[in-house]
């Protein structure tokens, strides 16, 4: 009995040891969100009205005490914030609405924009803005992102049905219709597709239906409107996404810390619950993302207090900082200083980041060869089809005159199309590819002009009864026909910017696209290509002289 | 050949004719700004002093301009909500291609122009009237000149047909509808440029006989 008695004791006492140290090992058992949210609205429902006529209070007491918060909102983004008097619609709308639920508290909406969104949080304006911003590290820094983010949409890319497009491997050589300043212009652009540029979004659909536009970028939440609708449902397809963004609500930077770690639990509850995607679902909005996320806010991991902070739950901001060049500072020094002194707005976007800085410099050096290689072309081409046409052979002749023809019956944007369709018909696409159907085509287009002149003038020297070295007397004779066309060849060489050579307008546009400074940008563009061929027309002024020596040396 | 007949769209000749028409009036209101500022350029060329020093200046610069990027310049420069004297100024597509065709046209003119008021002033009407057919010239390398227009979505006769072309997975079809393509801008490009020789010669001789005379 005793030894049982001890035993007994020794397994009691095993037993108080082990749970001891189970409790010492163990986590402390996390909060769930919605618990933590009760304790920091009651902690500080408790600070009302006391702390309501202290100053730098945290913006979610000052909301507690005026029993209202003022959120930030569009007043037309279909289908996610839109307005027909005092009537407010949309996902965001509704989405401000619950969270007002939530915090017992009123809901007073204001009017932002893209441009005024951030600042209102900064001026005390609005407490909350929930206006279709995207989180991305540059804003980071200007407004404290509520997370997990309450939506995400991505760029899509838009064109008719039965066009064979599926992903970006498609895109090298199309034209896509995008918005200046569109954050994954620069990845469609490094795709190899080319840009047409648009101010705004909303010309976007009717440029698709009336042809302009064969594709066009946007963000999805943008044409998730005009798919409700059923004949352009029926014309056009989403091609393929990229270039996701989470969209976060976000509040001041300063004075809301727990204005915002309440929001953060909010939205992860929200999540979890499924809240968001039903108000998702009453505003046909796409729901993939908020599906998917309701699955993570479900983790036993990320259902906790502390699961905001965890980044196995939380999307990171888009990163969006762009490198800048290791002269950036004394560019936007000279920009300012050009301001104070001449009041002229000077923007040197392709100085200033570094990927902006290599497309400037390698559009430079495209520009540059594709000009020597047009030029060098045109006289190839001028002393081959010049010869052939003055030729006595009907053989040679009358194909050169008849490639003359069709050539000279081509506008060169078509000319310089079928060049780089044969090319790429021939060759794997590449950039060398590009430049070499560019150079083919002006050669060609100036060098049957020119050739033209020689050819004519060969005969014009017959019929004057000469005989010897008329080939070189030809030369001679037109050689302001060939400056002409040289010039010309040189003064066509952007065209092939259309076919995705990469020479500086491609690159210049390409810039833009996602900069800002359009009117230096297309100004210096103009100076220099203005520039260049003037030089070309002094070169080629050298060459008719010298041509023009020779026929009165002759 | 066939697939290309069956998947020409049945409107894809009217679309492109409308798309030509297109090309036809930029040229049109290119020129008619290029004779305006032309002659006003040719008029300062032979005032003599530093009018002649100014206006060489200019003509050498708008010769040198490249129509494609003064295009580009043009489309980009000018806001949407831009106002002339308190008038919306805003470009159409149209009005785009065809300003920035100016800069050649109003060169050219210039250049024709001298030559004109100096057989004029020699009492060579005929070498004067040469001026017109020149001006011709120049209105059909413009026509040539506005497919340009393609590049910012303009619907001129090689966006249509380039439109036409994305619709074909077919080469040779492509190469076919190309063809197509030059042929029917071929077509009144020759016959302008063989009426242009035309009236050329004709007063070419004239302007010889005229000048023998005299």
């Amino acid at each position: 009995m005793a030894a049982g008695m001890r035993s007994f004791a020794a397994l009691r006492t095993t037993a108080i040891v082990l749970c001891l140290l189970v409790a010492a090992v163990a986590p402390a058992r996390a909060k769930t969100p919605d618990a933590a949210l009760a304790e920091l609205l009651k902690e500080a429902r408790a600070k009302v009205p006391e702390a309501c006529s202290q100053p730098n209070v945290d913006r979610l007491i000052k909301i507690l005490c005026a029993k209202k918060i003022r959120v930030g909102i569009r007043d037309y983004y279909p289908l996610f914030a839109t307005r027909a008097g005092e009537k407010r619609e949309g996902y965001e709308v509704d989405v401000a609405l619950a969270i007002g639920r939530m915090l017992g508290v009123d809901v007073d909406f204001v009017r932002v924009n893209a441009a005024t969104r951030i600042p209102l949080l900064a001026e005390d304006r609005i407490d909350l803005a929930i206006a279709t911003m995207g989180h991305n590290t540059q804003r980071d820094g200007q407004a404290r992102f509520i997370r997990p983010h309450y939506y995400r949409s991505e760029t899509t890319v838009v064109g008719p049905r039965e066009l064979p497009v599926a992903s970006m491997l498609d895109l090298p050589g199309r034209t896509v219709c995008v918005t200046v300043g569109n954050g994954s212009n620069a990845e469609l652009v490094s795709q190899g597709a080319r840009l047409m540029l648009f101010d705004e979004a909303g010309v976007l659909p009717d440029r698709l239906k009336d042809q302009t536009c064969t594709l066009a970028a946007q963000d999805d939440s943008f044409f998730a409107k005009y798919f409700t609708d059923e004949d352009f449902n029926s014309r056009y397809f989403q091609k393929f996404g990229f270039a996701q963004v989470p969209w976060g609500m976000a509040v001041a930077r300063q004075g809301s810390a727990e204005l915002a770690r309440a929001l953060d639990l909010i939205s992860q509850v929200f999540h979890r619950d499924g809240l968001f995607v039903d108000i998702g679902r009453l505003h046909s909005i796409r729901l993939g993302f908020l599906r998917q996320q309701q699955e993570v806010w479900r983790k036993p991991e990320c259902n906790t207090d502390s699961g905001t902070s965890n980044p196995n739950c939380v999307l990171p901001p888009l990163n969006t900082a762009l490198q800048p060049t290791s002269f950036a500072a004394d560019v936007t020094g000279f920009e300012q200083w050009v301001e104070e002194r001449t009041g002229v707005d000077v923007t040197l976007p392709m100085l200033k980041t570094a990927p902006a800085w290599s497309l400037f410099k390698d559009g430079v050096i495209y520009s540059l060869i594709l000009i020597a290689g047009a030029l060098a072309a045109t006289l190839i081409f001028a002393l081959m089809l010049g010869a052939a046409m003055g030729s006595r052979s009907f053989v040679l002749r009358w194909p050169a005159r008849l490639l003359t023809i069709a050539l000279q019956s081509s506008p060169i944007v078509l000319t310089l199309v079928i060049a780089a369709t044969v090319a790429h018909s021939l060759f794997a696409l590449s950039t060398e590819t590009v430049l070499a159907a560019a150079i083919a085509a002006l050669g060609l287009t100036n060098g049957a002009n020119a050739g033209q002149a020689i050819g004519e003038a060969m005969w014009s020297l017959r019929a004057e009864g000469a005989n010897a070295g008329l080939f070189g007397r030809a030369l001679s004779r037109a050689a302001t026909q060939i400056v002409a066309f040289l010039v010309n060849a040189s003064k066509g060489t952007p065209i092939a910017s259309f076919i995705g050579a990469p020479e500086l307008l491609s690159s210049l546009t390409d810039i833009t696209s996602f900069s800002s400074g359009r009117i230096t940008t297309y100004t210096i563009l103009l100076v220099f290509y203005t520039a260049v061929v003037m030089v070309v027309v002094w070169l080629c002024g050298k060459l008719r002289q010298v041509l023009e020596n020779r026929q009165v040396a002759a | 050949m066939n697939a290309l007949w069956e998947n020409l769209s049945s409107d894809f000749l009217p679309r492109f004719l409308a798309g030509m028409a297109v090309n036809f009036e930029i040229a049109a209101i290119a020129l008619i700004i290029g004779l305006a500022l032309g002659l006003l350029l040719a008029a300062g060329r032979l005032a003599g002093g530093v009018f002649t020093a100014i206006t060489v200046s200019i003509i050498a610069l708008m010769r040198a301009a490249p129509t494609f990027v003064v295009m580009f310049f043009l489309l980009n420069a000018i806001p949407r909500d831009a106002t002339l004297f308190g008038v919306p100024f805003a470009l159409s597509g149209v009005m785009t291609v065809a300003l920035s065709l100016v800069p050649y046209s109003a060169a050219y003119v210039a250049d024709a122009g001298v030559d004109a008021i100096r057989h004029l002033r020699a009492g060579a009407t005929h070498g004067a009237l040469l001026f017109l057919p020149n001006v011709t010239r120049a209105f059909f390398v413009m026509v040539m000149s506005s497919s340009a227009g393609a590049a910012i979505g303009v619907t001129e006769g090689i966006t249509v047909i380039l439109r036409q072309a994305e619709q074909l997975a077919n080469f040779n079809d492509r190469l076919v509808l190309f063809a197509i393509g030059i042929v029917l801008f071929g077509i009144p490009l020759q016959a302008g440029f063989m009426l242009m020789s035309l009236f050329q010669r004709r007063f070419g001789r004239s302007t010889v006989e005229e000048e023998a005379s005299a």
